[in-house]
């Protein structure tokens, strides 16, 4: 049974400078960069990509410091599940310790970190439509 | 053609152990596991929707893997894009001046593969797969 996830949601990829990542990935291997935003208060500046079901996700500060190179790392990954109340109880079940789903930024989803047992990855659950309008509000 | 993320790739200490999270917790079915002899890694596959996800142990000490683990510990190690044809896309990746660790195909757990040098992506290690016949 598991924690029912469906796929590969998004994989995050850190850089120092994001644009500049997005924009190297982009001339080597043909990746359309779809969307930008710097996040409202996280002072971060995001690019997107997306092949087939899976987000790239280059993820930089918003205001890029001076640097000797462009360094990226891959950082972590986001599974999509259909209940994420389900998948944090079964994930706990086992041992390991996630914490409370609480909104995401994309509209309407939950999200919850899972913080012990992934093996140095940073490590996600995120549910779409898991928010009704009133409750996206609140 | 990319067409999708085929894996993403995490070096671990002990496959064992981190089934007891991919596997057992999160419910993922394992579709290989098989020890790589000239690479000195076990690679086991897990299916995760239209992608994988790779766990990589090292079994001898003289490899990248190995020494990747050595000195940054377990995480993420490479990402893998699904192409129907991993040799046109080092030969296209190589005209773009793009620094290859396989100039051509090879047979990996993914299929026929090919990396390119992480320097030509800001650090980040990239593979290309094409699977074999009748693989996810």
């Amino acid at each position: 049974m598991g924690a029912g996830a469906t796929h590969i949601d998004h994989v995050v990829i850190s850089s120092n400078d994001s644009a500049a990542t997005a924009q190297r990935f982009s001339e080597n291997l043909g990746i359309e960069i779809k969307r930008t935003m710097s996040r409202p208060g996280t002072r971060a500046h995001l690019e997107f990509a997306k092949l087939d079901e899976v987000v790239l996700e280059f993820a930089g500060p918003g205001e890029v410091q001076p640097y000797d190179e462009v360094a990226a790392k891959l950082w972590g990954f986001v599974l999509a599940v259909r209940d994420l109340p389900a998948a944090i109880a079964a994930v706990r079940a086992a041992g390991y310790e996630a914490e409370e789903p609480h909104k995401a930024v994309q509209p309407g989803a939950m999200f919850a970190t899972v913080k012990t047992g992934t093996h140095g990855v940073p490590f996600a659950f995120i549910q779409y439509n898991a928010l009704s309008n009133e409750e996206e509000q609140s | 053609m990319l067409s999708k993320v085929h894996h993403v790739g995490i070096v671990v200490q002990n496959a064992d152990e981190a089934l007891k999270f991919y596997r057992d917790a999160l419910g993922l079915t394992v579709t290989a596991d098989r020890e790589i002899g000239d690479q000195g890694v076990r690679g086991v596959l897990l299916a995760i929707g239209n992608s994988e996800i790779e766990l990589l142990q090292p079994t001898r000490d003289d490899t990248g893997v190995a020494k990747f683990l050595a000195s940054r510990g377990e995480g993420m190690h490479h990402i893998c894009f699904e192409s129907d044809d991993v040799a046109k896309e080092l030969n296209a990746a190589a005209a773009k001046g793009v620094e290859l660790i396989d100039k051509a195909p090879r047979a990996g757990l993914a299929g026929m593969i090919g990396f390119c040098h992480p320097k030509s992506n800001h650090g980040v290690l990239v593979e290309f797969a094409t699977p074999f016949e009748g693989h996810h």
